[in-house]
Order: C-alpha cells, then structure tokens, then sequence
C-alpha cells in the first residue's frame, strides 16, 4: 500500500478499513490541518490525507466549489458529509464524539484520560463508583502518543503508549466508565460537599469528588518563528500522525527525556537521518539507559550533546535549524532538517482548575497531602480537623494524580500507581461524607 | 485473496461457471447443510435475507467485544462490515490495526491479529456433508477462524452450497478466484491468488463456530 512501500506484510490488505474512510484534503503547511490529524490519529480514526496540490487525487474527492483554498482544510466524513474549512471540534461533532453525560451526577470525576486518568477510571468503575472522565484530545496523554515503551511491567516485548491507551479504555468502558472526549476543563466550582465541573461545549458534571489528572503540555520552544511554523515542520511531541510523511526525510528532536529519546527511535524507521538535541552535557541525566543504548545503537541517528536551538532557517515551511553548541553556547552551527519534534520537559497542565484556589508550586504542579502547608496560607479554607489526605489537594475531596501533582514522578508507571491510589483515598472522602 | 504477484488479469469466470456456482441453492438443500453443520459441531441458522442475517450477527456480538471482520463482499453487501467498523458498538480490530506503526508495532499488531475475541467472515463453499472452504491470499483469515478466535461467525449466501470437497475446490478455482481477482486489483492494484486453502471438516469446540446460511445469493 502507498503509505508503507517496501516488502509486502501480512497487514497491507488485512489491517485496513474496508468501509468508507475519512477523508481530509489541505496544505501540509497547515496547523489545523495538522491539529485535525493528531486528533484523529490519536483517538483511531483512520483517515486519508490528500494534499491540496495533488490534483487527480483532489479532483477524485472534491468538488471544483469545495477547492477554495480559504475554505480548507476540508474534511470528508464517512456518511459523506463535508466540512469546510474543518476543525478539531467540527470533526468530532461530526463523528458523534460529543456524547452528553448519562446520568445527572457522579460519584467521580476524573479531569484528563492520560496513564493517571484511565488507571483511576479502570479502578473507580470496577470498585463500582459512578465515575466519568473527561479528556480534551485523546485517551492516552502524553503517554499516548510514545511509540514504544519498552520498560512497562508485563510487556517483556513492549507497548506502545497508543496501544496502552485503547486497552486502558475499552477496560474502563467495560466496567462503566464514562469518558467525554474532545472538551477542555473550563471550571471546577464547590457545590455542597461536592464539586461541579464545566466543560469548554458548557456541559455541566457535578460530583462527589474529583481525581485533577490532567498532566503537562510539552514545554514551549523559546525560539522567533517558532509558533508560525506549527504543523509546517515544527510539532510538539513525537506526533505519531507525522512519522509516516517523514519517510526519507531529515529529522531533529529536541529534548533529553525519555520522550525525546522515544521519538528519536521512532523517527530512525522513517526518517534518512535524525538529530537528537539535547541542551546538557550528557543525555544520561535524563534518559533512561535502555533508551540510550538503543539510540546510540541506531546508524541513522545522531546525539548532540550541549546544543540548543536558537534559530530556524524557513520559507513557507521549516527548512533547517539554528544551534548554539558548546557549554558555553557561544558557538553556532547550521542544520538542514525538514521536520523539528519538541519534546522538552514540560508544563503543568492546570487551564481551567485555576480559579478554584488549588496550592500549587513555584512550577505550577499542584500540591498534595502534606506538602500542602508548605504553600503560603495553603491550608487558609481548610476546614476539616485531619489533615489533606496523601494524594489530596488544600480542598477537601479534590484530588491530584499523575504529572500534573508537585513532586510526582514522571514515568507512566508512577501515575498509573497514583491513578490507582487516587481512588483508594477517593473512597475515604466519600466515606467520610457519609459518616460510615 | 491478494498477493500481489498474478502477472495479469484473470478471465471472468465462464458462462458454465456462473450457471454452476452463481445460482442460489434450493431451501432443501441449504436445509440439509445445516443440519450437516451442526453435525459437524458447528451451530447452523438459516435466515431468510441479508437484512436477518446482519440481525443474527448483532445478536451474536456483544457491546464492546473485539471484533476482526474478513475482508468479504458478503460483510460489505449486507452491512455488517458497516456494523462492525462504523457503529461505536464494537472494538473494530481493522481499525486499531491500520493506526498502528508498522515500522515499531509488528509483534502487536501480529498478536492481535492472530486472536481477536469475534471473527466474522464468510466461507467460498459450504458442502452438503458440512464441510467449509475458505480461500485466502496472505493466509492470515485462516488462522483465527481454526483455532486463533474465540469465536467465529461466518455468513456464507446460499449459492455457495456445493455438493462435495472437490466441487467446492472447483468453485474456488473457477468461479471465486476470476472474481476476487478483479476486485482485488480494484482495490488494491494487485491481482490475487490461490495460496492457502482451508478446509474445516468438523470443530471440536462446541458453539465456537456459528454459520449463518442465507436463502439469498451474497458475495463471490
């Protein structure tokens, strides 16, 4: 099939949809369009990318009135129904992604569906809480979009952080969890002994209690250009949706994490040459060394040490990096790339549950059981007379899991723990709201 | 049934072929396969149209069960590739399987190929003692419906009854092969091939395998 040329595999006619596909036509150089393939790749949908300059191909699935380049992205649903110009929140809608929430109230809520999320569905359902959770982008975080994770206890041959993602889900959907997808956190709200959360569509969901699993957004890139050139060479993450486009290309990723260094391998089978960057003097301070190994391993992959971007070379689209090398940063160097994944550290993700008083850290990440009073005036509205429990926030029955909590630590195993521990302590607030 | 190596387009199958292997069984006939099926430890329903079958197989199919459809022209006529794929009711394995990277996800994408919970397919021939012949180009169809699935539904129209093991070779080579291979290269640009063959006389594991006989012509 087009999209993997090479020796022919079990899965070229037998893993392909055999009914109508979604259908997207733009530019490359789009960030909606790019925004509208992430979001389908990541939550399964197949879909064919047709760009606007191949023109039989265009001629096959639009109309001469649907060609408007001011209208694109277009989008072409399966049922045929066409969206121009198409957005992330249009395509859903027109997927049927946008359920309502079933019942009136919950006992939980659950804000984000990455590693910490779903584990803490996956056990809220199965212990019987009426548990919803809501996600903005897609079941699987940031861990979601991680090609293969090689370190994950009970996959001696790995799991990539998709597949992990669409187990996870159909586990919590079949103990009954609900998850509304593609809404943002708008607000959370006391109500009685509860809270109430609002979503970006303005759907309403109060509950008993509610696990904060939102996790970090990818740390901007402080670089001029940088923002321009979204979806035009430059992306956030290891955006699995791209690695196909990047056969026979130059790549670079930026970063020393284990993401970074996840994207790199991934990116190796695709890409002619790939620059891992990374910012200190050895990337064995941040990476795993499995990870390391492998990537040193690799014949088409590059790691350079002490280097940071400071420029990019563009016309409508990326076409190399400025660096900065040496401890001192004083030297700089030209690197002709065609693509640029950023995966640098990151930043808590806390839109939306800001104005409800969360003590948070110098960084941002919300604090948790005792470490609570080391906030100034952290314990001010605190009216209980025990203290916040482990995994709880300064607001009583108000939880925080995963990356998004002060002093977590960044694996996904670790939130997945906390995922799971949420729920225990979640089970104490309601006890104690019941008087049992 | 692809392969992607036929040289050149096969002939559409003779007119003495379509009037031996297109032309819809008699209720007696389709009758008395059932009854040969279920001997053969199979569960065996006859339903009247393409509409009951696609019923059948939604009763058969739990909410939220992982699902493989076969590619099969039978599942696309009457809808239940549509089901199976586009409905939210089920975890579509084709799906899943088409996201994934083939580059970084080959030991999953065979695991999960290799045994889904359902797979729903169809048959190229039904015999009058219960025998079932299923073709298949890459082979990998095969391998679920004999032991890899933890259960099969297969939805087989009822000009495919045929009266023995080597007249439903013959429908294979004559009738379905021409067929396939012109779909095939339609959708695939490829021709196909006759590279495995699987003929399940009897199966062991009792209500493992369901059949659906359709009193309507469906598929090659």
């Amino acid at each position: 099939m087009s999209d993997h040329p090479g020796e022919p595999s079990m899965f070229d006619y037998d893993a392909r949809p055999v009914t109508a596909q979604i259908v997207l036509v733009g530019e490359r150089a789009s960030s909606v369009g790019y925004a509208i393939r992430d979001f389908l790749s990541r939550n399964g949908f197949p879909y064919e990318w047709v760009d606007i300059e191949n023109r039989s191909r265009v001629d096959e699935v639009l109309a001469a009135d649907d060609r408007d380049r001011r209208r694109l992205p277009v989008c072409v649903l399966p049922d045929g129904a066409r969206l121009a110009p198409a957005s992330v929140q249009g395509v859903a809608a027109g997927l049927g992604m946008l359920s309502p929430p079933s019942v009136s109230s919950y006992d939980l809520t659950i804000v984000g569906a990455g590693p910490a999320g779903l584990a803490a569905s996956v056990y809220a359902a199965s212990e019987g809480l009426r548990t919803v959770a809501i996600e903005a982008i897609a079941p699987g975080g940031q861990a979601g979009t991680t090609s293969m994770i090689e370190n994950y206890l009970g996959f001696p041959q790995g799991i990539s952080g998709g597949e992990l993602a669409v187990r996870a889900t159909a586990q919590a959907r079949r103990f009954g969890a609900e998850i509304l997808l593609a809404r943002t956190l708008a607000g959370i709200a006391r109500d009685g002994p509860g809270y109430v959360v609002e979503l970006s569509d303005g759907t309403i969901v109060p509950s008993l209690a509610v696990v904060l699993a939102t996790g970090v957004d990818w740390r901007r890139l402080d670089v001029p250009g940088v923002e321009q050139l979204l979806g035009a060479g430059v992306y956030y993450g290891a955006a699995p949706s791209e690695a196909v486009t990047c056969r026979g290309c130059r790549v670079a990723v930026v970063g020393g994490g284990n993401s970074a260094g996840q994207a790199a391998v991934r990116f190796s089978r695709y890409a002619s040459h790939v620059t891992l960057l990374v910012r200190g003097h050895d990337v064995g301070a941040s990476m795993s060394q499995y990870l390391i190994d492998r990537v040193r391993a690799l014949g088409n992959v590059d790691v350079r040490e002490s280097t940071r971007v400071v420029g990019l070379d563009s016309d409508e689209r990326l076409r190399g990096l400025v660096l900065a090398t040496g401890d001192g940063g004083t030297a700089t160097d030209r690197l002709p790339v065609d693509s640029l994944f950023i995966c640098i550290g990151g930043e808590p993700r806390t839109d939306g549950a800001a104005t409800i008083g969360l003590a948070v850290d110098a960084a941002g990440y919300v604090r948790t059981g005792p470490d609570v009073d080391a906030a100034p005036g952290g314990r001010d509205g605190w009216t209980l007379d025990r203290q916040p429990l482990p995994l709880e926030t300064n607001l009583p029955g108000l939880f925080a899991a995963g990356d998004v909590r002060s002093g977590s630590i960044k694996r996904c195993s670790a939130a997945i723990g906390e995922g799971a521990m949420a729920v225990a302590l979640v089970h104490r607030r309601l006890a104690e709201l019941t008087g049992e | 049934m692809s392969d992607g190596t036929a040289p050149a387009p096969l002939a559409p199958p003779a007119d003495g072929v379509v009037a031996e292997f297109a032309h819809l069984a008699t209720d007696e006939r389709i009758e008395h396969a059932a009854a040969a099926l279920a001997s053969a430890g199979m569960t065996a329903m006859v339903v009247a149209s393409g509409e009951e079958a696609r019923r059948a197989v939604e009763d058969l199919l739990p909410f939220g069960a992982e699902v493989f459809n076969n590619t099969s022209r039978t599942l696309e006529a009457i809808g239940v590739a549509e089901d199976i794929e586009r409905s939210g009711r089920y975890q579509p394995l084709r799906l899943r399987l088409y996201q994934m990277d083939r580059e970084m996800q080959q030991h999953e994408m065979r695991n999960l190929a290799a045994s889904p919970d359902y797979v729903v397919g169809s048959a190229h021939a039904v015999t009058e003692n219960g025998s079932l012949l299923v073709a298949s180009a890459s082979g990998s169809q095969l391998g679920p419906i004999v032991s890899g699935g933890g259960h099969v539904i297969l939805v087989v129209g009822g000009q495919k009854i045929v009266a023995d093991v080597a007249t439903g070779m013959r429908r294979i080579y004559t009738y379905c092969l021409p067929l396939e291979d012109h779909r095939a290269r339609e959708a695939y640009g490829v021709g196909s091939g006759v590279n495995n063959i699987l003929i399940l006389n009897r199966s062991i594991a009792p209500r493992r395998i369901t059949v659906i006989l359709v009193r309507e012509p469906l598929g090659f």
